[in-house]
């Protein structure tokens, strides 16, 4: 709390500086001197598209923790900040809502927002881009093809009938309570990406991100196209190239489960 | 009014430093310039228009693109190295009854003596520690294929699908297929 | 405050000096990915985002959808299910009764000949796509065919000529 005092009476005095640099100032933390340096390496997937000839590389830069904030994101944010200007990386809301910071953390893929950076100096931390996607630059992926499928689920309420007071169309509470688990999902392609169905038939399997969503719309009593949701799923790839190996739910960093989904988009097919 | 600011100075700067530049910046745009028809409209070379499809741009950068690495850097979890196993023995077990059934089927017209009796006598014959040892390659591979089979058979009917009984029923399928593969490799 | 002057300082002097940017503190040696000198495994094609025939170029139109085939998604996945079901019983029986009379031989052998038949499949779709290997794929599409047909006459020949399946395991085992 001193640091963000001291900053800001230091804008106060360069307001011109202030839009650039004031999200910035989080990811820096100020301590006393006086403590001994935490040294924490951080080896990060560096690729370079001006280069396109040049092989993957992995950089390792060496931060302080304690004057670092405590997410993966704060590091991110300080080396960029700090040491490394060049380094490319998404983020926007650092509060787990827009899922941006999708990222492969120690192996597993999470939100670098929402994850603490593992206190023990002597383990280096490895960031890697989501795991099997194309790289558009050091640890941003290319989600096109991922939108592109949740565009072909139509994740939109379908129904003709009016609603009966021509006002709004009205759920029970119980039919409301279904879509719990579902609705919160924010489609930052941790579970999709952490699939090896997924990394292996990414072209027509539609992973578990997606298949969720479907799966909220199909348990949604207001959508009235059930059955042709249904047909469109209804062949060898688009759903059954899940085998419930629950990477999905072992990994997604809002904690819904993304394989019961399926499993219950499964179970309605079946029927 | 900042911004305001800070283009009259500059422009002052610009006037006091460069006075040929100012004039001719003048003279450019300004409307008198416009309504005499001496204003000349010249193009930066850096803007010049490209020819090039600019979708294609980003076409020819995708085929450059890497994949990000995966399964070399992905952290070994049980439900993805039990379900990864599962195939594995699954292969393993339907490849060699396949193999072996094939091989039965051409035995007659190759010579090579598949029947059970003589199977049996073949495998009769070994040393126990080499019996032990191939009973329990045998039976490892069929005892956790089979539990886990009943684990994912349980998933597909929507239980035990939250993370902390998937972890659970993963190591107890492990320790069970053990146990029951040394188990049947002394019997 | 001291620290946020000292960064600031730093990227200044970052800016002024950027080749040198290796030898900063902080930043250290540059390795070369670990895994990407070995072969890839499955290496995926080129990235290349298709549009609709009649707008190639456009990467927001809906990934389309494939043709839906029951056969090969629900009813497929249902009577695999069933397979497996019925294959638990089966191969618990032999470990309570010894050995199994030759119609129940005869019943697992064919739901393991088609539970093997379906899960090689499986495996064949997984890794073996057609749009990466076209020529590949249907050629272990084929093979698994014809091992498939050669085993189900191979087993038959074994229920109808030898001992049966499992009281020739059970013959090995007690060898």
């Amino acid at each position: 709390m001193a640091s963000l005092r001291t900053t800001s009476r230091l804008f106060a005095a360069r307001p011109m500086f202030r839009p650039a640099t004031f999200a910035r100032s989080y990811a820096t933390v100020d301590t006393n001197s006086s403590e001994q340096p935490k040294m924490k390496t951080f080896k990060i997937y560096r690729w370079n598209p001006d280069q396109p000839s040049e092989k993957p590389q992995m950089q390792s830069y060496d931060l302080d923790l304690n004057k670092t904030g405590p997410m993966m994101l704060d590091a991110l944010i300080r080396i960029k900040n700090e040491l490394d200007p060049t380094l490319t990386f998404r983020r926007s809301c650092r509060e787990g809502i827009c899922g941006s910071c999708a990222m492969n953390i120690d192996g597993v893929n999470t939100l670098a927002c929402l994850c603490r950076i593992p206190t023990e100096t002597s383990q280096e931390s490895r960031i890697y881009p989501l795991p099997h996607t194309y790289v558009v630059k050091d640890l941003v992926p290319d989600l096109t093809h991922f939108y592109k499928q949740y565009k072909s689920i139509k994740p939109y309420l379908q129904r003709d009938t009016p609603s009966p007071d021509g006002l709004e169309y009205r759920q029970s509470p119980e039919d409301r309570k279904k879509l719990d688990g579902l609705y919160e999902c924010i489609l930052c392609a941790c579970c999709s990406t952490s699939c090896p169905s997924y990394w292996w038939n990414s072209e027509e399997y539609l992973g578990p991100a997606i298949l969720l969503q479907s799966y909220r719309w199909l348990a949604d009593s207001r959508d009235e196209k059930t059955a042709e949701r249904k047909q469109a799923l209804d062949n060898s790839m688009s759903v059954y190239r899940c085998h419930t190996i629950l990477n999905c739910t072992r990994t997604c960093p809002k904690g819904l489960n993304p394989g019961r989904a399926i499993a219950e988009v499964k179970k309605m097919l079946a029927t | 009014m900042f911004s305001q600011k800070v283009a009259q100075q500059s422009l002052r700067r610009l006037a006091v430093q460069q006075p040929a530049a100012m004039r001719w910046s003048m003279m450019r745009a300004s409307p008198v310039a416009v309504a005499l028809g001496k204003n000349v409209q010249t193009r930066p070379v850096t803007s010049s228009p490209n020819t090039e499809d600019p979708t294609q741009i980003l076409a020819k950068q995708r085929l450059n693109r890497p994949v990000a690495p995966h399964l070399a850097i992905y952290k070994p979890q049980i439900g993805w190295v039990a379900s990864s196993l599962h195939r594995i023995t699954g292969v393993a077990l339907s490849g060699s009854l396949y193999l072996w059934a094939t091989a039965y089927l051409v035995s007659p017209a190759l010579g090579w003596h598949l029947e059970s009796a003589s199977m049996v006598a073949a495998f009769g014959a070994l040393p126990l520690v080499a019996k032990v040892l191939l009973k329990a390659t045998m039976a490892l591979p069929f005892t956790f294929h089979c539990m886990n089979g009943v684990r994912h058979l349980m998933w597909d009917l929507g239980r035990g699908l939250t993370n902390p009984t998937i972890i659970k029923s993963g190591w107890t399928v492990v320790g069970l297929s053990v146990a029951s593969a040394l188990t049947l490799a002394f019997i | 405050m001291a620290m946020f002057a000292r960064s600031s300082l730093l990227r200044q002097s970052l800016a002024t000096r950027s080749p040198l940017l290796q030898r900063n503190v902080g930043v250290s040696q540059m390795v070369a990915f670990h895994a990407s000198a070995r072969k890839q495994i499955l290496p995926p094609l080129p990235q290349e985002i298709k549009g609709t025939p009649d707008y190639p170029r456009i990467v927001n139109d809906p990934a389309p959808i494939p043709e839906s085939h029951p056969s090969e998604g629900s009813y497929h996945w249902s009577f695999e299910r069933l397979v497996c079901l019925g294959l638990v019983p089966l191969t618990l029986a032999p470990f309570a009764a010894g050995s199994l009379n030759p119609v129940m031989d005869a019943v697992l052998c064919s739901l393991i000949v088609a539970h093997s038949h379906i899960g090689f499949q499986a495996a064949i779709i997984d890794y073996f796509r057609p749009q990466r290997v076209p020529k590949f794929s249907s050629f272990l599409h084929w093979l698994l065919r014809g091992f498939t047909l050669t085993t189900a006459v191979g087993l038959y020949e074994f229920e109808t000529n030898d001992v049966g399946l499992t009281e020739g395991l059970r013959r090995i085992w007690k060898a």
